[in-house]
């Protein structure tokens, strides 16, 4: 039975080609112009959330009671080593790092700058967050000596160093003396987080011991676990251990980048909603010329014995196939667009500087993820369903077999 | 005579015209209005960081927006006040210095931005006065007093009264170490900014700093901001080559940029939108055409031209087309009329802006009858464009085909 009404609608569909492979032509592109869109802006916000993840946050920050309000000193991870065993032995935990901050002074022979003092173990950073793959220039290094510094690509613009210029780091230790030490800059990043561009300067964690007399407490310790949904478990756990540690989400960390994410997915929603009204539109006026034309034919039908139902089977099924045909090159040149952009991303880098203005990368590498083609499907099916329900409720009205008496 | 014709089958066809009509319209709307949101939010986006304190015109000594070092300085501030003190055309100027130091409250230190300003000056120059937070803004003949910006105040652990010590390096690359009693605080939204910098009295910062006649950069307010590049140029002139003078969109080419980078997104979701009703609009016009093809072999059959029917269906659709993105335009243009003087506030979103270093929650759309303009033009062209592949293709059957064509 269906078969037969699968024949008849593409029969019909095929008597009217032009206007068919418009309506296809039509579902496709906008479905193209949908898959671009979301991949693309998702891969953006998820580059700038895995930039903050990877070269500072974590999925999970540990830090003191008070440290992210207050960052001082005085409010350091104490019980390191309890918690080294409990991240150890947890299955959920990828990585972590322990890292040492402190607000200080960087100053060349010229100009002097506020900065943030990260001591930290290059060898354990590149495991955990691969923070030398954002290394701009130079080495992700400091030297045998530990006199290396490795600084944001904004700071050292700010201060007019490059690599090998000597700068001098100035903080208040853990006894409120200040103290200075004199550094070779080794490397440069550009990690597109804001707060690591423009403010951070990395030494060695021994350097920044010294530096800030303070034995073994830390004052970050930055997670990375195998499955980020089990972050809201994790700390949840990790606070109940260790009640008097504050322990935050990278999106309680970064609220703007969540909102970001959230603006971007509200805005995507709306668009692919009008897209789709329109899309809908231009299903329902072909659906319903193609009724009204073929009144007669229906008319003749009905007359040798085919039920309205049949007929209305033909006609969801001729909408179907276009929604299918629209579906199906849609999401191929979509998904190959997507694909295209994934593997060599979507280079921008004429808006560089605009770019790094946001702390956003040039260069976005766009996501596929199989909901879009999913929700898209359901999308181009609700659409070619409810763009035949009034060509069809005017098709039972008109009474089709009193047309055939009709010229 | 054809013109009378066109109409009468638009006037014929209600509902096909109507639904093109409605689209081409809610396109137009979707246009403009999309425009003047886009323009209104970034202009007040920069307007806005121009004002608050980088100010429309800055002038530096040649080399120091290269490299900020003491030895690019401005050496002669008094020649170049002179110098600005004849244009006309500027409402205020004043000089700055600004220098790096670092800030040490009872038992906390930080590094920022300390500077030394002209507060009467400054008062219209930039918002510092405006936004002051608490206690009071400097004076004139202020000494050792210091205005500190909120999250930096914070930061210290220090309030209105306190003393703040700060450690730098003077103009001439002493050694410079005071102590500031804090006599206002400001919060002007920018957290960087607020989290970074204060202000003392240039006078008594040029005694302390061995700065004497020197600024890092003078700021020029325009009478007119909108011709702050013109005024840039003639003012570079007057001072001469050893000075560089900057607009602000030269000082803030990133923000600018910024801008434009978000006007190329928001045109490509446009973009992605118009080719779906492009695409609808073609259907219908097919739909529409065809459905009169064999009115139109018999205008064929009885002696119109190919031309005369093409030329037919053209003015029909051009008509419709402009009819409607003259009420989509009349629409879109209220919609950014009322948005220009309502702007649209948003509330809760100050985070995110903050983030970018806006300090504007409120945003209105920028009402510019020339770009509703070139936007209706745009969808005239588009919507016209899109009726011509139907046209074309019905035009190239034969009178006889088309009678009979089923």
């Amino acid at each position: 039975m269906f078969r037969l009404s699968g024949k008849i609608a593409w029969a019909s569909l095929t008597r009217r080609g032009a206007r068919s492979i418009l309506v296809v032509l039509m579902i496709s592109v906008s479905l193209w112009g949908l898959l671009f869109m979301e991949g693309i802006s998702d891969g953006m916000i998820e580059q700038m959330v895995s930039n903050a993840i990877r070269s500072d946050s974590g999925h999970l920050s540990l830090f003191a009671e008070g440290y992210h309000l207050d960052p001082d000193l005085s409010r350091q991870v104490t019980d390191v080593e309890a918690i080294d065993d409990f991240l150890e032995n947890d299955k959920r935990v990828l990585s972590y790092v322990k890292r040492i901050k402190q607000d200080g002074l960087v100053a060349t022979a010229h100009y002097s700058r506020g900065t943030k003092i990260y001591g930290i173990e290059p060898e354990e950073e590149k495991q955990h967050g691969g923070l030398d793959g954002y290394l701009f220039r130079g080495k992700f290094d400091f030297g045998p000596l530990q006199r290396g510094a490795i600084i944001g690509f904004k700071l050292a613009d700010k201060l007019q160093v490059r690599i090998g210029s000597k700068i001098i780091l100035s903080a208040q230790d853990r006894y409120m003396e200040v103290s200075s030490v004199s550094l070779k800059v080794t490397g440069i990043l550009k990690t597109n987080n804001m707060a690591i561009d423009e403010n951070a300067v990395f030494v060695a964690s021994k350097k920044a011991r010294q530096l800030l007399a303070v034995d073994k407490d830390v004052s970050q310790i930055a997670v990375i676990l195998h499955d980020e949904g089990q972050a809201p478990r994790l700390q949840s756990d990790l606070q109940q251990k260790f009640p008097n540690l504050e322990i935050l989400r990278w999106d309680e960390l970064y609220p703007a980048l969540l909102q970001s994410r959230m603006m971007m997915e509200n805005f995507n929603l709306i668009t692919s909603l009008l897209i789709f009204c329109i899309a809908a539109l231009g299903i329902f006026g072909v659906m319903l010329v193609s009724v009204l034309e073929r009144l007669r034919e229906f008319g003749i039908m009905m007359a040798i014995g085919t039920r309205f139902r049949q007929i209305g089977n033909i006609i969801l099924v001729e909408s179907f196939f276009l929604g299918f045909f629209g579906f199906g090159l849609g999401a191929l040149i979509g998904g190959g667009t997507l694909y295209y952009f994934k593997i060599y991303g979507l280079d921008l880098s004429i808006f560089s500087d605009a770019f790094n203005e946001f702390g956003m990368d040039a260069v976005t590498h766009a996501i596929i993820r199989p909901s879009y083609f999913f929700t898209a499907l359901a999308a181009v099916i609700m659409a070619t369903f409810l763009s035949v329900l009034i060509p069809l409720w005017l098709l039972r009205k008109a009474k089709p077999i009193e047309t055939i008496s009709k010229i | 005579m054809l013109l009378r014709l066109a109409l009468r089958n638009i006037t014929a066809h209600k509902k096909s015209s109507s639904i093109t009509a409605l689209l081409i319209a809610i396109m137009t709307v979707l246009l403009v209005f999309s425009s003047a949101w886009m323009d209104g939010s970034h202009n007040t986006m920069i307007q806005n960081s121009v004002e608050i304190y980088p100010g429309y015109i800055q002038i530096t000594g040649k080399e120091f927006r290269n490299n900020p070092s003491y030895d690019h300085l401005i050496f002669d501030a008094a020649t170049i006040e002179l110098e600005l003190a004849e244009n006309n055309d500027i409402a205020w100027f004043g000089p700055r210095f600004e220098s790096f130091v670092l800030f040490a409250g009872e038992d906390k230190a930080v590094g920022g931005m300390l500077t030394g300003i002209d507060p009467e000056k400054e008062e219209h120059l930039s918002r510092l006065s405006a936004s002051l937070e608490k206690g009071e803004y400097l004076g004139a003949g202020d000494t050792n007093q210091i205005y500190i910006g909120y999250e930096l105040s914070r930061r210290l652990k220090l309030d209105v009264g306190n003393e703040v010590a700060f450690i730098g390096s003077g103009a001439d690359y002493s050694f410079a170490a005071d102590k500031f009693k804090i006599k206002g605080i400001f919060q002007t939204g920018l957290f960087d900014f607020d989290a970074s910098t204060a202000f003392v009295a240039k006078d008594y910062f040029d005694q302390i700093m061995a700065a004497e006649n020197y600024a890092t950069h003078f700021i020029v307010l325009p009478k007119q901001p909108g011709q702050a590049e013109e005024l840039a140029v003639t003012i570079a002139s007057s001072i001469g080559p050893e000075y560089q003078v900057a607009s602000w969109n030269q000082v803030m080419a990133g923000l600018v940029k910024a801008m434009k980078l978000d006007s190329v997104f928001g045109y490509i979701t446009l973009g992605i939108i118009f080719i779906v009703i492009f695409f609808v609009i073609m259907i219908y016009s097919f739909l529409a055409v065809f459905a009169r093809i064999r009115e139109i072999g018999i205008l064929r059959a009885i002696g119109t031209t190919p031309k005369q029917v093409l030329t037919l269906l053209l003015l029909e659709s051009s008509l419709l087309a402009f009819i409607s993105v003259l009420i989509g335009g009349v629409i879109g243009g209220a919609v950014a009329y009322y948005f220009h003087f309502h702007p649209i506030v948003f509330a809760g979103m100050e985070e995110q802006f903050k983030q970018y270093g806006l300090a504007v929650s409120a945003m209105p759309t920028a009402f510019m009858p020339l770009v509703i303009l070139r936007d209706m033009a745009v969808i005239f062209v588009l919507s016209v464009l899109s009726t011509l592949y139907p046209i074309l293709k019905i035009n190239r059957f034969r009178p006889v085909e088309a009678i009979h064509h089923v």
